[in-house]
């Protein structure tokens, strides 16, 4: 502390915070606002917004996919389910692969470690964005073209992760490693039940990066998916904001439904927030 | 370190998965842009050698022009998002006993799917029946065509990417600001600095590096910036967005992979420019504050 803070300052410290908060959580507050609202309720004034009351309707419809009766098939349990699959499955890969690829990087000695690794780091270089057309024609030419593997297979690893996982594994100290290869332990059991737990906070914090990664991308699967049955929960947003221009609370309510498990992932698991991560977070 | 006492294959068998991923998707697919950049080749016929064809039709095109000049007006956002962060991170250092929470808090439109984002912009925007537009009516201002009209449009995406993206960079500096030495900042403060005079010489100088880092990271994704505008204003022209929309455009919608390809290497180029800067400004600054 440097000197007594002066009142005034302290005040301007706690506007700025309001400020911030009102700017960082006010939009998806009001989307969860109006997707709450009745039809022809207030949509411009957050002082009147619920006069009207709340009401679950908006909600029921995005998940039926319209009001009618006959919808009683849940249209967006698919997409959420599709989702939770892509997300899991790439946080595992990421995280197995990355760490993998990251043992023999930070803890052995062979031919060519400079340059694998320099090769590696090099694909950060490259945006997806600028590859997108080939990359959909390797997916074309497996036979993966609107499959779940599409979306996962290309993005399962990621340069940044190899670095991520190679820092904390350099951590390590070699006495640990010495003691498990003298108990006869051979390399993949070194790495698994020594190396992996010893660096459990960094995989986390990787496993975290990719489920926000994975759960909000919308370029890729727009290009590889196509057919409903496979479309992840942003593709089927992007349709359903389409399908209720009538009822755009309905599509609000949607969009509502596809941030609540993203959001409570992040609370669960904040503790594998933490800000060192991103003094070399920059580099990705 | 462990030297002979793996076997000398294990770490090719480690390394293999993250290669074969790698080296598929990203540097054979970087190899071939480059080739199909150089071919005609479209969703009906595979890629035929056409020498820079694809070039000059691209370099050609005036949509292509439009959307550079809008790709460019787009990095008007960095400056924006730097200081906007830079301000968030001051405030998170200012309110000690609400660090953490309040960085959680401004850390939710990161996680916040993009897609969710533009909704609630979109909402926030909507010209007949949005808060904007109310608030600049109560003001006595018209109303502005936030979702219809081009440069309305570029600013409205531009809200989405700063409002997505300052909580990730405020994290960044944040780290810088916790790694500047409090005994400099007291050493000024007993010597009589002022708080701003404090800022200025102290922490300014020692967080720079990270300014300059965020300035040309943020100018990068500004550059591949596509989701934003796609959920926002994606019914608008192709002409009022930017060049990753354009080759979106190009290549899923109208099949043209070769012409796609050509945008791809020359957009790859200027980013490409943006990290040799990045790694030359970060070096220099680097090695011009170990001292």
């Amino acid at each position: 502390m440097i000197h007594r803070r002066p009142p005034l300052l302290a005040a301007f410290w706690i506007a700025c915070a309001t400020v911030l908060v009102v700017i960082g959580v006010g939009p998806a507050l009001w989307l969860l606002v109006i997707s709450l609202q009745p039809a022809g309720a207030n949509m411009t004034s957050p002082l009147h917004a619920l006069d009207k009351g709340v009401t679950l309707d908006n909600f029921r419809q995005a998940w039926y996919g319209g009001d009618s009766a006959a919808n009683t098939q849940p249209v967006l349990l698919r997409p959420l389910l599709n989702s939770v699959l892509v997300t899991f499955a790439r946080a595992l890969l990421n995280v197995l692969i990355a760490a993998a690829a990251a043992y023999p990087l930070a803890r052995m000695k062979f031919r060519g470690r400079g340059t694998i690794f320099t090769l590696i780091l090099g694909t950060m270089m490259i945006p997806e964005q600028v590859i997108v057309v080939p990359m959909f024609r390797t997916i074309v030419g497996m036979g993966l073209y609107d499959s779940l593997l599409a979306v996962v297979i290309p993005m399962s690893v990621t340069a940044f992760g190899v670095y991520l996982c190679r820092q904390a594994f350099l951590a390590i100290p070699d006495e640990m490693e010495e003691a498990a290869r003298i108990d006869g332990a051979g390399s993949l059991r070194i790495w698994w039940s020594v190396v992996l737990p010893l660096s459990a906070p960094t995989l986390s914090t990787l496993a975290l990066f990719s489920i926000i990664g994975s759960w909000s991308e919308l370029l890729w699967p727009l290009i590889v998916l196509q057919s409903q049955e496979n479309a992840t929960l942003p593709v089927a947003l992007n349709t359903l904001l389409g399908q209720f221009s009538t009822n755009v609370r309905a599509a609000y309510a949607g969009a509502v439904i596809s941030l609540i498990p993203v959001v409570a992932v992040f609370f669960v698991s904040q503790k594998f927030f933490r800000s060192e991560m991103f003094a070399g977070a920059v580099k990705g | 370190m462990a030297r002979r006492s793996h076997h000398p294959l294990a770490p090719y068998a480690f390394l293999l998965p993250a290669m074969l991923v790698l080296g598929v998707f990203f540097v054979g697919s970087t190899a071939a842009v480059g080739w199909f950049s150089l071919t005609r080749y479209t969703a009906f016929e595979g890629p035929q050698f056409v020498g820079v064809h694809n070039y000059e039709r691209v370099l050609t095109m005036e949509r292509f022009w439009r959307c550079v000049l809008n790709s460019f007006t787009y990095l008007a956002v960095t400056p924006a998002i730097v200081v906007l962060s830079l301000l968030a991170a001051m405030t998170l250092e200012a309110c000690v006993r609400a660090r953490r929470w309040l960085s959680l808090l401004l850390f939710l439109p990161v996680v916040t799917p993009t897609i969710v984002g533009a909704f609630a912009w979109r909402l926030i925007l909507s010209e007949d029946s949005g808060v904007f537009n109310a608030a600049l009516a109560w003001a006595g201002f018209g109303p502005v065509p936030w979702l219809t009209q081009h440069p309305w449009t570029l600013v409205s995406a531009m809200l989405v990417t700063l409002w997505k993206g300052f909580g990730f960079y405020m994290m960044v500096f944040s780290a810088a600001l916790l790694a500047v030495p409090a005994e400099l900042k007291e050493a000024a403060a007993i010597d009589g600095a002022t708080r701003a005079s404090v800022f200025r010489h102290v922490t300014l100088p020692a967080i720079w590096p990270s300014v300059a880092l965020v300035f040309v990271v943020s100018s990068i994704s500004a550059l591949k910036v596509f989701e934003e505008l796609y959920v926002t204003v994606g019914g608008t022209p192709i002409e009022s967005q930017t060049i990753v929309p354009l080759l979106y455009r190009v290549a899923f919608e109208e099949g043209q992979y070769g012409l796609a390809s050509a945008i791809g290497v020359l957009l790859f180029l200027v980013i490409l420019a943006f990290s040799l800067i990045n790694s030359r400004v970060s070096t220099a600054l680097r090695k011009g504050g170990r001292h």
